[in-house]
Parts: structure tokens; sequence; C-alpha cells
């Protein structure tokens, strides 16, 4: 399926590879660099290349590609999915996935390739078996592997992996049981020119972080399902007592994972929770413009407005800005033509502006387009689309776990038109 | 590879690794082998170190061992013959009473991957398929495949196929997904696994038991099942159901595929199928990964060939982000134009229009033509819009307007006047060659209504000498022919003199050709060269339906979904902006070719026979002069067109038409088939 992996870095080096079948040669990503160069940003290299004899599928992360080779007909989504899977398996091990973190850690980075497939086909990708396979590196560790000269490596086999409950292994003991869940709604936005809303949605999702002792069968219940129409869910939620009762019963798998995401786009319910009021203008002959941006909280159900930060790529011409902002800090990279606000917390009495001139190319004709505002903002203990969860229940064992649950709000791909 | 510098430190390394009191130390040893696997992934050649490795392989510490099973798996293809020392160890750890240890030592000793050193392999794998740790039978399975990869000649003992067909009811559910891999590599030739009922229902049955990626596997093996009856086919469905609904896109993918297939008959549940499969893929097509949400773009694709209302109401999930990149955006745009309807086509094409003037070129050409492509079958907002661009004066979006506006009129007479009155006040200067191309097939049709035709004209002749591209002066010499048709007093002049350079002067031979052509047409009298070029200009109104594409079976694509073939689709069709041959050219040679050959015989060509094809042929007026022997290729014919409308290409014409390729879908003709035409 998958015959070799080529970690690619943003100038066109490889500096890892890793092949499960036959070695494939290096020269196979000429195909890929070509591809590279024609793009004009690193994003905008094609996920699929195909050469004469392989197909070329990569994903961008982090600033680093990740090119596999692929020999025979695959299904493409199968592949990207596990190109995710891997870079999320790497960002769990070392924090952070950048260049220097892999190197640093080349050989942990060879294990767990090795674990992660076998002949090319996925084998182990789930994190918490894979952590009882391969532990970790942190510096804690480092320091004690290096006195005592034990190892990162369990010498034990995962055990669980044979339990009736494929997600979850047998005999998980703590000693606090309890269990988390957080609901995390993103907002995606186009928002026009004068205000009204072209697109919105609301990507949701449901995480847990389940600590509980033995084989607890857990029922979750909400106050308002009927919102939660596009839902897909872990494989572990009895999708039948969905479709009936509209309750959430399942064995939860032990530690962290994803329960279920959801998805509400009907326009009338999605609230704007910002608004922008704008004004950019390019006089025509001039070589000075205005900027004028004033942002406030809207439909936030009284829970204030934190993290805004706002982001811009003005046209081409625009060579400087002199702009005053009444709060927070603002730069703008004359090279880049990025305009970045970070605002903070937006104070409903007295709302944050920013203010002033940009200064045009001499004797250039004026910009045909006006920027796009890029908002992202987060606010703590609510969900916007409303939704509730009522209850949660454990049934099947005998302790009272401790139950906890977040909601949070954030922008998503949250955009304003001028 | 050779790397400078690095020979003192593998001479150092050497001396450490064979250091007796390194070698007791545990600690400083694993660091010691920690070190040349980092050089080694640096891409310094330590091949040299081969033997001081394969003693190190002789440790209980798992850790030291993995370290030097990398190293060994890199550098034995090197070293075949010391790479025997290293079975012996393998093979006794095979034995080794832990089983980490045993699948380890199984797996490194078939990724040693030496055809020599298969004999000594074949027993320890037989007896891992039996062990009763599932780690190793994991391993063992895998390493049959791998095997047979290595000596793809010998045939594998029937007595091992047999055990992996009894491992498919192993109880671990990753050695039964591994028995399917290895039986499907192992079976290739025979066509891969053998599906009958029983294996079926036992895939069926565990199909919860499987980790995300083994779940898509057996979906996809599934699908060469065939239920027998039709109350078993249900079962399967329902059984299959819920995973449609799967947050996890590749399993969505490979259950809708399974659905599709097994539904063949059925196209009502086929329906169904997409329906229930619509959020999943929206959502997908929403994600946050670039690249999941191109495959999910591409696929949709696929759907909307045959169910266009599918997606209707759910177009503003198709708006391009600001940030994306261009082939999203030029995916989305594709979908866009699918989508619209009476109901939201002003929203669409004002969103269009600001993509009309995206940084990117090529998706600005996109969103260009897509508003020419619902301009189409929608009213004439889109001409306004069209028309709007070119007060932009920028030349990528000039250029690709022009190209839109011919295409359009083409197919849309009635927004001549439109066009005319847009193009009345000209007065750019274009360089993009089919830009160009466009503006003087406009100038040729318009030349008339166009006051200033003859004087943008002028322009390019004298400008003819510095031309490079044929393609534009063969347009310019139509062009000029054309419009000396209605206005001689003002063009005859120029016409001389291109033709006379054209004739004279001119190397590349398919102008020079042309303007010979024209030249003793000219000789025949006029009448004769305004039926052979005007009788082209305008279009015939009842083509327009074949341009809109009538909506497709399921079954056309259902074989090529969840495989990598739509995001092929999706790429080569944005080529099509790039085509060698005129857009016009192409849709003409293309709506005669769709004319004729589904018209009339109802069937792609290379399926029926010539002798029937030329039967069907008669029946329209066209003669076939000859063509070549059925099943071969090029497949060609040349046909003499006798037109009774005269509408197309005058009343006589020949037709060449090549063949380069058997097309496996009828859409594909486009692409390998070669169209001639030769007015006569």
């Amino acid at each position: 399926m998958i015959h070799s992996l080529f970690l690619v870095n943003s100038s066109g080096d490889i500096f890892l590879e890793k092949h499960w079948k036959s070695v494939v040669s290096r020269s196979v990503c000429d195909y890929f660099f070509e591809a590279q160069e024609r793009a004009s940003e690193p994003e905008n290299v094609p996920p699929v290349i195909p050469t004469p004899h392989h197909y070329l599928i990569s994903v961008l992360r982090h600033r680093i590609y990740f090119v596999a080779v692929i020999q025979s007909e695959v299904p493409p989504l199968f592949v990207i999915e596990f190109l995710h899977r891997v870079v999320d398996t790497f960002q769990d091990y070392f924090g952070v996935c950048t260049e220097a973190a892999i190197k640093d850690n080349v050989v942990v980075v060879y294990e767990l390739l090795e674990e992660m497939l076998d002949n090319g086909f996925p084998l182990a990708t789930e994190s918490n078996i894979l952590k009882e396979l391969i532990k970790p590196p942190t510096i804690l560790r480092t320091v004690v592997n290096t006195i005592t000269g034990s190892t990162n490596v369990g010498e034990q086999l995962p055990t669980g992996q044979l339990s009736v409950v494929p997600w979850r292994r047998t005999g998980v003991k703590y000693t606090n049981n309890e269990a988390y869940f957080d609901v995390v709604e993103e907002i995606d936005a186009i928002i026009d020119k004068s205000g009204s809303t072209i697109t919105a949605e609301i990507q949701g999702v449901i995480d847990a972080c389940v600590k509980l002792t033995g084989m607890p069968d857990l029922t979750l219940s909400f106050m308002n399902p009927r919102l939660l129409d596009d839902v897909s869910f872990h494989p572990c939620v009895r999708f039948k007592r969905w479709e009936a009762e509209r309750i959430l019963s399942f064995i939860p798998p032990d530690g962290n994972f994803r329960l279920l995401s959801y998805h509400v786009s009907s326009q009338n319910l999605v609230a704007i929770p910002v608004y922008v009021k704008h004004n950019i203008t390019f006089r025509e002959g001039s070589s000075q413009g205005r900027f004028e941006l004033t942002l406030g909280p809207k439909q936030t159900m009284g829970k204030g407005v934190e993290a805004v930060l706002v982001n811009s790529q003005l046209p081409r011409g625009v060579l400087n800005t002199n702009l005053n902002p009444s709060q927070g800090t603002y730069t703008f990279d004359p090279v880049t033509k990025l305009l970045t606000w970070d605002v903070g917390k937006i104070n409903p009495q007295k709302l944050p502006s920013l203010k002033g001139s940009m200064s045009l190319q001499a004797g250039a004709s004026k910009p045909d387009e006006n920027p796009t505002i890029n908002i992202q903002f987060k606010i703590q203990q609510s969900a916007l689309s409303g939704l509730k969860v009522n209850r949660l229940d454990m049934y099947g064992e005998k302790y009272k776990p401790f139950k906890g649950i977040k909601y949070m709000t954030k922008a998503g791909k949250f955009q304003v038109r001028t | 590879m050779p790397y400078l510098g690095g020979e003192e430190t593998v001479r150092e390394l050497r001396r450490a690794l064979s250091n007796p009191h390194i070698q007791t130390d545990h600690l400083r040893y694993r660091n010691t082998i920690h070190r040349v696997i980092r050089l080694m992934s640096q891409g310094v050649d330590v091949s040299g170190l081969f033997s001081e490795m394969v003693k190190a392989c002789a440790t209980g510490d798992i850790v030291q061992k993995k370290l030097v099973y990398v190293f060994l798996c890199s550098y034995a293809s090197v070293n075949p013959e010391l790479s025997l020392l290293v079975i012996n160890t393998l093979r006794k750890d095979c034995s080794d009473p832990n089983p980490m240890v045993r699948s380890l030592a199984l797996r490194n000793m078939c990724n040693l991957r030496l055809p020599g050193l298969c004999e000594y392999v074949e027993q320890p794998l037989t007896a891992g398929l039996k062990d009763k740790a599932a780690c190793v039978r994991r391993v063992a399975v895998l390493g049959w495949a791998k095997i047979h990869a290595l000596l793809p000649n010998t045939e594998i003992d029937a007595a091992v196929v047999n055990e992996l067909y009894g491992l498919l009811r192993d109880p671990d559910p990753v050695v039964m997904v591994n028995c399917l891999r290895a039986l499907e590599e192992i079976l290739e030739e025979e066509g891969g696994v053998a599906i009958n009922k029983p294996i079926a229902h036992h895939l069926l049955n565990r199909l919860k038991e499987c980790d995300v990626w083994g779940q898509s596997e057996v979906l996809s093996v599934l699908q060469r099942y065939r239920p027998r009856s039709e109350d078993e086919l249900f079962d399967i469905l329902s059984l299959l159901d819920p995973a449609l609904l799967s947050h996890h896109v590749p399993i969505m993918a490979a259950t809708l595929r399974l659905f599709l297939s097994l539904c063949s008959m059925l196209p009502a549940v086929c329906v169904s199928a997409l329906e229930r499969a619509r959020g999943p893929l929206l959502a997908a097509a929403g994600s946050s990964s670039r690249e999941l949400r191109y495959a999910a773009l591409c696929h949709i694709q696929l759907l909307l060939r045959s169910e266009p209302g599918l997606m209707g109401e759910h177009y503003k999930r198709f708006y391009c982000g600001y940030a994306e990149p261009p082939y999203i955006k030029q995916s989305k745009i594709q979908v866009l134009v699918e989508l619209v309807n009476d109901d939201n086509v002003a929203v669409v094409l004002d969103e269009l229009k600001g993509y009309c003037t995206d940084v990117n070129t090529e998706t600005s050409q996109a969103a260009i033509n897509a508003i020419g492509s619902i301009g189409r079958s929608y009213d004439d907002r889109c001409l306004g819009i069209l028309t709007g661009l070119l007060e932009l004066k920028q030349e990528h979006i000039t250029s690709a307007v022009l190209q839109t506006l011919r295409d359009l009129v083409w197919v849309s007479p009635q927004y001549g006047d439109a066009v005319c009155s847009a193009l009345e006040k000209w007065e750019d200067q274009l360089q993009d060659t089919q830009g160009r191309g466009a503006l003087l097939w406009l100038l040729g049709v318009y030349g008339d209504r166009l006051s200033g035709a003859p004087y943008i004209l002028e322009d390019f002749i004298d400008g003819v000498r510095s031309e490079v591209s044929a393609e534009v002066k063969t347009e310019l010499l139509t062009a000029t022919l054309r419009v000396f048709l209605s206005r001689p007093a003002e063009t005859q002049d120029m016409m001389g003199r291109l033709l006379q350079h054209c004739i004279e002067e001119e190397l590349d031979m398919c102008v020079r050709d042309q303007a010979l052509l024209y030249y003793r047409l000219l000789h025949c009298g006029i009448e004769d060269v305004r039926r052979v070029l005007q009788c082209g200009r305008r279009s015939d109104l009842s083509l327009g339906p074949l341009i809109g594409r009538p909506p497709e079976p399921i079954s056309q694509w259902a074989s090529i979904f969840n495989t990598l073939e739509p995001l092929m689709l999706g790429a080569s069709s944005l080529n099509m902006l790039s085509f060698p041959c005129t857009r016009v050219w192409f849709l003409k040679t293309l709506c005669l070719f769709v004319v004729i050959f589904q018209a009339y015989v109802m069937c792609p060509v290379p399926r029926c026979s010539p002798e029937s094809l030329q039967v069907a042929l008669q029946l329209v007026n066209i003669q076939t002069l000859a063509f070549t022997a059925p099943n071969k290729l090029p497949w060609k014919i040349s046909i003499l067109f006798l037109s009774r409308n005269q509408k197309m290409f005058g009343q006589k014409c020949i037709l060449r038409i090549k063949i380069n390729q058997q097309p496996e879908h009828p859409h594909c003709c486009k692409t390998n088939t070669h169209i001639l035409i030769t007015p006569c």
C-alpha cells in the first residue's frame, strides 16, 4: 500500500526517508520538487502527483511535506488520513512536529514508523497502544534513562489488545476516577461588505478524557439533541440507541478520544458572535489610503470574547501603514504586506479600534480589491450553537466518578470581506 | 552515499564498537549504536560497520536489538555474505520466550530483502503462523507476502495458502486483516482472495472489531462478493448502513463504494446511499486538512455527475475561503457551476465575480470560465459581469474573458450584440496567444458590426513578422478573409499583404497551406468564399442542449469512486484550460462528433463495426471514404460530409478522425481523438 515515506522540508531537502516494501530511489521525489517549484506558495503543491511508475501523495503540516510513494491503486482518502495520523503521532510524542524535533528524535521516529506500518499496511496507530510499545521521550525520562540504563521501550506486550471491546484495554485502574468532556465549537463564516452573513457554519466536536477503572458503561444525554442532525460518532457509541432515543450510550476508550463531531449549518441557527465596522478606502491618484476598523461583541450570551487576533493581507500597492490601536499591539510586515493586530479581550464598554492611514506606491493605480480580514477569537464557557449536556450516568461499576463538562467556542475560518 | 569527513567518524565508531570495555558497559554500547543510526539517517555511509553491528545484535536488550535491526535492514543488500551471519541470531530469537522478541526477529528477517536468504526464513515463518502470541502471527502472515514479493517466480506452497485462509478465522482481528492483505498479494494473478459466502459473512460480522484501516480494507475486498439473493443483499446493506455516517472519511468512502457496487442493479438504493453519505462528505469538504478537502471535493464532483440536485441547497459550503490553495478553489468553482439553479444563480454569480480578481491567474481564469458556462443556460447578467471585467485592463483577465466570450457566443448567438458593444471601444494590446486568437475570431465573426475591426486587424497584420504563434496567424488569416467579405474596401489592401507574407515568407507549413487555400479560394469567386467562410459564423441553436451534460448513470463512475482517478480527473480538467487547439475549434469538432456518433450510432465508435457505421452515416448524407480495420489502434476514418442544412461547415467537407486509444469512458474521447476538417 504505502511503499515509502519521504519527509521534505520547505527548501526542498529530503531529511528523512523510510521504506517498507522495497527501496524506492530518492529520484522519485524529483517530480515532487518540480511541482514544488511551480507552486508560488508552499501550500499550493497539489496533494496527488502522478509519476510514470508511482503516485506521490503528500500532506503539508508544520511546513514539512510528508510524501508517501504509492505503487498501486489505493483509496486516496485512506493514505491522506494515515499521513495525518503519522503527523499527529509525532506531535503527540515530541510536543512539536518540526524538522529539528524529528532530527533530534530520529531514532524514536524510526521506531514509530516501524510499528505504524508493516509491509506498507497500517499496523498500530492508536496512540495509547503505541505509547505502551514505545515510551515518548521526556526530559526527565532521558535523564533517568542515562542514569539507570533503562529504556524507552516497553518490555511487555501491550495488554488489552485482545479484550472484548477492541478500543478499551482490560484491567484499567485509577485511584481518581474522572471523566471530562469538552464541547468545542468552531465557527466558519464569511461576512460581506455590508455586514450580512454570506455563509456561516459551526463545526463542533466533543472531546473526552476518561480515566475510569474497569469497564464502565456511560450514557450522555443532551438538553437539545435536535440540534445535532449531522453527526458522526466514535465507533464505541451505540448507534441504534442514538437513532431511537437520542442518547449517547457507550463503553469509553481509555484516555483521550473524540466522542463525536457534528455540524450546524442552517443559517438562522448560527449567531455571529462579533461584528466588524470597517472603512478601508484608497483614493484614485492619491498616495494615501484610510484604514479604520472597530470590533464589537454581538450575540455572545453575556460571555466575554477573548484572545482576539485580527490579520489581513493588504494589497501589494501598500508600502507602509501608520495606524493607532486603541488597545493591543499591531504589526505590519512591509515585505509580505501582512497586517496583524493582537487585540486581546474585547471590552463592550470601550470597543477596540485600529485607525490611521496607509501609504501607497506613488503613481500606481488604486488596488482593485479591498483586503479580506481574518479574525480569530475564543469564547469560554459557551457553545455557540446552544448545545447543552443534560446528564452523564455511569453503569457497570460501583464507584462514583468525578464528572466535568466544559464548553468553548473558537473562530475557525472567520473572514470579513471589505 | 559518500560523505566527506565521515570516514574518520566511522573509524572511531568501529574502535568504540569493538572495544571490550564499551561492550560490557550496557549503556555506552547502546549509545554508540545510537550514534551510528543517527549518522546513517544523516546520509553518512556507515556500511563499513556491518560486521561490528552483527555482533551487537546478540543482546538481551530490546532497544539495542531494534536499533541494530534498523541498521541491518538498510545495509543488508550491500553485504549479502555477512548477512548470513545475522540469520543465525535471528533464528535463535525466533524461539525466544518473549513474544516481542520473536515478532521483532521474524519481521526483520523478512525485511532484509535478500532473496538468497529466503530458504532460512521459511521454516520460522511456518512456525510463526502457529505461534500462540497474536503479534507473532500478525508478522508471520505478512512475512509470507514479503517472501512472495522477493521471489515472484516461485510458487508459494499451497499448504501455506490454505493455512492463511484458515487464519482468516483467527481470534485476533489484525491477524485476520493481515491475512487478507497477504493473500491479496500472493494470489494477485488469480484475482486476489476468493470471497465465498462463508468468508464474506465472517468478514462482515467481524468488521466492527477491526481498526479503521482494517475496516476500509475489508470493505474494499468485499466488493468482489456478489450476494446470492435479495434478502442477503439487504441484510448486508443494513449491517453496513451505520458506517455510511462514520466520521472517519476513508471508511465512509469505502462503505459508499461497496454500496454502489452491491446495488448496481438498484439505482434507487444507490441514490439514497448517496443522500445518506452527503453529510459526512460535506463535512470532509470543510475539514481542516487541505488534502482531505481536495479529495472530498473531487469525489463530490463525481457524485454530481449523476445527481446534480444532491448538494443544491448546500452551495454556500463551496464558497472559497481567502487563503485556500488554488487547486481547492478551482475544484470548488467547478462544483459551484454544477450547483447553479434558478434560485441561487444571482448569489453564485456575485460570489464568482469576486473570484475573478483572484491573485492566482489560474483561479481567476477558472472563475471567468465558470461565469461563461453559467451564461450558456442562464440570463445575460453573466455577460454584464464579463464585459465589466474587461474594464479592469488586467492582461490575464482580459484574455480569459475574450476566450470565454468566444465560447459563449458560439453556443448562444443571441449575445452577439452585447459582445459587439463591449468590443466597440477596444484599444488594448494583448500578449497572450490564446487571448489574441479569441479576439481575432470575434473580430472575424462580427467584423460587419464593429466599426474598428479593420483597424485592429491592420495592427495585427503590420506586426505579423514578429508574430511567433502559428495559431494566431491562422486565426488572423481567417478573420481577415471574413472581414474582407463584409468590408472589402477597407480590407483588400492589407489582406493582400497578409497573404503575400504568409505564402512567400512564412516558414510554418500549416499557416502557409491555409494561406494558399484561401488564395485559391479567392480565385474561385467571392460567392464560394462566402459559402465556405460565413456559414460557420452562426451556430445551430438546437446544439445548445448537447453542451449541458445529461445526468450520467451512477454505474458510470461507481468503479472509480474512492480511487486515485477522480483526483487525476480534477487535475486534467485544469489542463483543459491550456488545451493546445482553440476551444472553439475543439467545441465545434466535439459537437459534430457528438452529433454524428451519439445521435446516429448511439454507441462509442470502436464498439460497432465500421460497416454498420458506414450504413448509419449514409443515412445522413455522410459518405465514408476510408477507414482502418476494426480493433486497430490508432483507428482512422475519413468521411465526406454532405450537409443539407449548411450550418456547420458548408455544403461539403472532409472529416478525418483519428482515435489513438480505445476510450474507456465516452468522455475520454475528447483527449485522444484527433479530428481534421477540410472544407471542400
